[in-house]
Parts: C-alpha cells; sequence; structure tokens
C-alpha cells in the first residue's frame, strides 16, 4: 500500500469530521455516548469502593 | 480509609487534561511537581503508572466514541490498531531493557538522563513547529518503531519523555494530530500497566509500594480521560498541530530549567 495511503487511512475518520462537519456540530453528543459515559463513572465508583475496602 | 486531597485531583485533572488533548504531559509534567511537594518516588512513580493505564485506557475508549480514531480489535487489523501496536509492543521491549541498564548495568546519573529528556522533548518541540510550514505528510513505521523505542527507554529510566516523544514521532511520521493523541494514549495505556506490573513483581521481593495518593491521582485523571477527547473532537485540527509542538517546547524549556536549577 502506497504510504499517502496508509496516513490517510489512520486519520481518516477524524479527517473527515473536521472536514464536513462545524465545530457546533461537533459538539452535539449521542445519548447512546451519554450512557457510556454514565458506565464510565459506574466504573469510576466501584473503582473508589475497591479502594476503600483494600486501601 | 484512604484520604482525597484536593489539590492533587486537581493537578492530575490539569496534566491529564493535557495529557489526553495533547499526548503528553501527565508523567512529564506532574512527576517533578509531586516530588516538589514533598512526596517520595515510592509514592508517586508506580502510583502514577496505575493511574495512567486507567486513564490511558478510558481515554482510549472514549477518543475511539467519539471518532477520533477508529481502532480494529478483530482481524484483519486497520492501520491505526496496527500503528498502536508497534508503538505499545516496541515500548515495551525497551522499558524492560532501560530498567536492566539503568537499575542493573549502567548505573546512569539522574542528571544525565533527566538533561537528555529536556533536550529531546525540546529539540523535538522546536523540529515541530518548523514541520508546520510544510504540508506534506509521509507515513514512515520504521521512524516511528525508532521512537518508540526511544520513549520506551525514557519511561523506564523514569525520568518521563514517554508521551512527548511518542507523540512526536508520530507527527513526524504523518499521523493525524488528533488520532496520534488517541493512539499514544492506548499504547501508553499498555505500556504503563507493564511498568506498573514490573513493580508489583520487585514488591514481591520486599519494595513497598505507598497507595496514598492513589484515589486523588485516580480521581482527577478519570474525570479527565472523558473529558479531553471530546476536546479533540470538537476543538479543530488546526489549533492542536500549534498547541502540542508548543507544548513540548515547554514541557522542555520547563524541565532543562529545573536540570540547571534556574527553577527548583
Amino acid at each position: 500500500m502506497d504510504h499517502q495511503d496508509n496516513t490517510l487511512k489512520i486519520g481518516q475518520l477524524a479527517q473527515m469530521l473536521d472536514a464536513e462537519y462545524t465545530i457546533i456540530q461537533r459538539m452535539k453528543i449521542k445519548k447512546e455516548t451519554i450512557k457510556r459515559v454514565g458506565y464510565a463513572l459506574i466504573f469510576y465508583a466501584s473503582i473508589m469502593i475497591l479502594f476503600t475496602l483494600v486501601l | 480509609m484512604y484520604e482525597l486531597f484536593p489539590v492533587i485531583i486537581l493537578l492530575a485533572f490539569l496534566f491529564e487534561t493535557m495529557d489526553s488533548s495533547a499526548g503528553m504531559g501527565f508523567g512529564t509534567g506532574l512527576t517533578p511537581l509531586l516530588f516538589l511537594l514533598g512526596y517520595d518516588p515510592l509514592q508517586v512513580v508506580p502510583i502514577l503508572l496505575l493511574s495512567e493505564a486507567i486513564t490511558g485506557f478510558t481515554s482510549s475508549y472514549f477518543h475511539q466514541e467519539f471518532q477520533n480514531v477508529s481502532f480494529s480489535f478483530h482481524r484483519p487489523f486497520n492501520q491505526a490498531t496496527k500503528t498502536m501496536g508497534i508503538i505499545a509492543i516496541t515500548g515495551c521491549f525497551a522499558i524492560i531493557l532501560s530498567v536492566i541498564l539503568t537499575y542493573a548495568a549502567l548505573q546512569l546519573s539522574k542528571s544525565f538522563i533527566k538533561t537528555y529528556v529536556a533536550i529531546l522533548v525540546l529539540a523535538m518541540g522546536i523540529i515541530g513547529m518548523i514541520r508546520l510550514k510544510s504540508k506534506e505528510s509521509r507515513y514512515r513505521p520504521k521512524l516511528l518503531t525508532a521512537f518508540a523505542a526511544l520513549a520506551g527507554f525514557n519511561k523506564g529510566i523514569g525520568a518521563g519523555g514517554y508521551g512527548p516523544v511518542v507523540m512526536m514521532g508520530q507527527l513526524f511520521s504523518g499521523i493525524y494530530e488528533k488520532t496520534a493523541t488517541a493512539i499514544v494514549s492506548l499504547a501508553e495505556g499498555i505500556v504503563s500497566l507493564f511498568g506498573f506490573a514490573s513493580f508489583i513483581f520487585i514488591a514481591a521481593y520486599g519494595l513497598t509500594i505507598d497507595y496514598v495518593l492513589l484515589p486523588s491521582i485516580f480521581t482527577g485523571g478519570f474525570i479527565a480521560a472523558i473529558l479531553s477527547p471530546y476536546l479533540v473532537r470538537v476543538f479543530p485540527n488546526k489549533m492542536w498541530r500549534i498547541l502540542i509542538p508548543i507544548y513540548a517546547i515547554l514541557m522542555g524549556v520547563l524541565s532543562l530549567a529545573k536540570v540547571m536549577n534556574i527553577i527548583s
């Protein structure tokens, strides 16, 4: 594969987002993402509870 | 019951925000600052490695969620995953080699290591600024492997300088800034986990790791690891293209000033 193609392939998605969407459009968050942030916070709380038990 | 330190939470948040947004700064910036606050290496280094491992995986997950990168974890691996693999595997081997060379064979002096890392980061920041004028970027996997080895070596000798070297190495190898940040987050997570495992191994032979800072560093770092990928997505790449080399120069200058005792 051509070197230039490789570079393009690695950053393809981010480059496409930058080219086709404005900053305001990129600020929008999907409901699914908010749900995943919620799961991450539950993960954080679990780790902190683990610290309480272990440390 | 553990104690949470608001100042440490704030510092961890600020440095992890920069680390997950610009690909560098958590280890290189926070380690000397915590030493200045009076904490011992065994209260700082293994805790930063463990925290960086968790936040590295978290931020790379959210980089993928916010589409700064697209990793594929099933065969055939895509180019981003292969690049991350090159960086992480080379970094893991380099970390073992550097630990052996530093602590068993060569006994390099701390000031020599710190001066070398500071000059290296400064030079890479300056080259990054010069590179801003060049519009052409070419994918160079061999150059990337060399930078990954150098970065892993830096991390193993405990003087920081993994993120800046790998990040600038990726940019010199032609990788898009936003994606390079995401790749370095995951690679650093893997290498840090490896580094922390080495400490656990040494701890089995009598070394005591102090976990007092872990809840505070983890709290600040974890929140930043979610927020930063979002910032990377929202702000234009042009901004990161300028900000990253400037930040590298700043890190290099501050490290050099500290080595030369201009700042204490």
